[in-house]
C-alpha cells in the first residue's frame, strides 16, 4: 500500500473505466437487474464495509448495517442520477448515514480515539482505489492541509468516525464550545479555500 | 498559526449537517431549514460534493461472504425491505392522517384518473385491477391523481408539486408501519414511474403514497429527509 499522486479522472483511462462500469451497473440495478446489482456489490462492498465497520465499531453491527445498505441500494438505484453525483459517493453516503444511525440507536459512545481517525484516514489514496480519486479530492486534500491541525483533526474525526460535536469534545477532552469553535473556524477556512480554487 | 479569535462563530450549519455533527434539536432545526431555504439547500449540496471526495481516503475492508448471501436471501424473500428503518413513528402517524384524507378525496380521484392531463392513464382491461390515489397537498392546492398498474408495475402520477430551486420531489410508498420505499423522483409535469421490484409488494390498498422535498438527486439516505408536501392512500 502506498500513496499516489492525484490525477484528474479524465487523464486516467483505468479510473474512468471503473467509474463508467459502476454507473452502468447502478443504472441497470435501477431497472431491477440482479446481475448488475451483484456487480455493484462486487465493486463497492469492501469500501462500504470499511465505512460501516469504522463507524459502527462493532463487527456484527457493521454486517447488519451493510445488509440494510445494499437492500436500500436495490430499492433506490432507480433514483440515482448519473450526471449528478459520483456513484461511489452516492453509495458511500448511504452507508455512512446508515452506520451513524445504527450507532446512535445503540446509544453507544465511540470508543475509537480521535487520533485513530487520522491514522486510518491520512488523506492518502490506495493505488487500487480507482473509483473516486479525482480533482475534487485533490483540491479538498490540499485545502484540508492548509488549515490548522486541530481543526483538521476534528473535521476528519467527524467525517470518518461519524462523531457529533458532543462526542468530539469528549474524545479530545475539551469543552463543547471549544470544539464547536475549532470545527466551525476550520470549516470556514476550508470553504474559503475550496471556493477560491473553483 | 493559531490566533486568538474573538469574532463570532461563523454559521456553518450546512457543513455540520452533512458531517453529522448535529444531534437532537439542532439537527431537527437544520433539517427544517433544509426544507424551506433553497440557498441553504444549495450550500448543503456543495458540502456534500466537497466532503464526498474524502471517501477516497477510506480504507476498504473485505466484507464477509455471509453478508452477500444474506442480501440475496432478503431480496428473494422480502422484496428488499430495509429492516433497520421500520421504527419510524413519524411515518406511522402520517399513514393514519393520510387515511382520513383519502376517504374524502376518493371520488375526486376517480374523476381525475379518468381524464388525466396530458396523457391517458393506461388501465388494462384485464385483471389485476389498478389502484388509485388522490395525493393531496398538505398545505393547499388540488390533489394529484395517481394510478398504479400492477400489470406493468408502473405508477402514473398526473402532475407535480412546487419545488424550491435546487431541490427535487420524491415519491414514497408507505405500507402500514414499514419503512417508506422510494418510487423515484417526480418531475414538475408528473411522470410514469416504474416501481422498483422491492417496492411492488407494498403497492396495495391502504398503502400511502407521499411526496417529499429532497436534495437534488433525491434523498441521500434512502428515507425521506425533507418535508412531506402531499399524501394519499391507494385504494382498489
Amino acid at each position: 500500500m502506498f500513496s499516489v499522486t492525484f490525477v484528474p479522472v479524465s487523464d486516467d483511462p483505468r479510473r474512468t473505466a471503473a467509474r463508467v462500469a459502476l454507473v452502468e451497473a447502478l443504472v441497470r440495478t435501477g431497472q431491477e437487474d440482479r446481475d448488475a446489482f451483484r456487480t455493484v456489490y462486487h465493486l463497492t462492498s469492501a469500501k462500504l464495509f470499511g465505512i460501516c465497520l469504522r463507524i459502527c465499531d462493532d463487527r456484527q453491527g457493521a454486517e447488519d448495517v451493510l445488509h440494510d445498505v445494499y437492500l436500500t441500494i436495490w430499492n433506490r438505484a432507480g433514483a440515482y442520477q448519473p450526471g449528478r453525483a459520483s456513484p461511489i459517493s452516492w453509495l458511500a453516503t448511504i452507508a455512512r448515514n446508515r452506520a451513524i444511525d445504527w450507532r446512535r440507536r445503540q446509544g453507544r459512545a465511540h470508543r475509537a480515539p480521535v487520533e485513530e481517525a487520522d491514522a486510518t484516514a491520512d488523506g492518502t489514496v490506495p493505488q487500487d482505489d480507482a473509483l473516486i480519486a479525482d480533482e475534487t479530492h485533490a483540491r479538498l486534500h490540499d485545502c484540508l492541509e492548509a488549515i490548522e491541525l486541530r481543526q483538521r483533526s476534528a473535521i476528519r474525526s467527524a467525517f470518518f468516525g461519524g462523531l457529533t460535536y458532543a462526542e468530539l469534545a469528549v474524545a479530545q477532552a475539551v469543552p463543547l464550545g471549544t470544539m464547536k469553535s475549532w470545527v466551525r473556524r476550520g470549516l470556514l477556512a476550508l470553504r474559503g479555500c475550496l471556493d477560491g480554487d473553483s | 498559526m493559531a490566533t486568538p479569535d474573538t469574532t463570532p462563530l461563523p454559521d456553518m450549519t450546512a457543513a455540520e449537517l452533512v458531517l453529522g455533527l448535529l444531534d437532537g434539536d439542532e439537527r431537527d432545526a437544520a433539517l427544517h431549514r433544509l426544507a424551506r431555504d433553497p440557498a441553504f439547500a444549495v450550500e448543503v449540496d456543495a458540502w456534500r460534493d466537497w466532503l464526498g471526495a474524502l471517501y477516497a481516503a477510506w480504507p476498504g475492508i473485505e466484507a464477509p461472504a455471509a453478508v452477500s448471501a444474506r442480501i440475496e436471501a432478503s431480496l428473494d424473500t422480502r422484496g428488499g425491505v430495509p429492516a433497520a428503518a421500520n421504527d419510524n413513528q413519524r411515518w406511522r402517524r402520517l399513514a393514519a392522517v393520510a387515511g382520513l384524507a383519502a376517504c374524502l378525496l376518493l371520488v375526486m380521484t376517480v374523476m381525475l384518473v379518468r381524464r388525466p392531463p396530458p396523457a391517458p392513464v393506461r388501465i388494462p382491461v384485464a385483471a389485476p385491477a389498478p389502484l388509485i390515489a388522490a395525493i393531496a397537498p398538505t398545505a393547499r392546492g388540488a390533489p394529484i391523481a395517481a394510478a398504479y398498474d400492477p400489470a406493468s408495475g408502473t405508477v402514473r402520477i398526473a402532475g407535480g408539486v412546487d419545488v424550491p430551486a435546487g431541490r427535487t420531489a420524491e415519491v414514497w410508498a408507505i405500507r402500514g408501519e414499514e419503512a417508506p420505499r422510494s418510487l423515484g423522483l417526480l418531475p414538475r409535469a408528473g411522470a410514469r414511474l416504474t416501481v422498483p421490484a422491492g417496492a411492488r409488494a407494498a403497492m396495495a390498498p391502504d398503502t400511502v403514497l407521499a411526496i417529499s422535498i429532497e436534495p437534488a438527486g433525491g434523498s441521500p439516505t434512502g428515507l425521506p429527509t425533507g418535508p412531506v408536501v402531499a399524501t394519499g392512500k391507494l385504494s382498489g
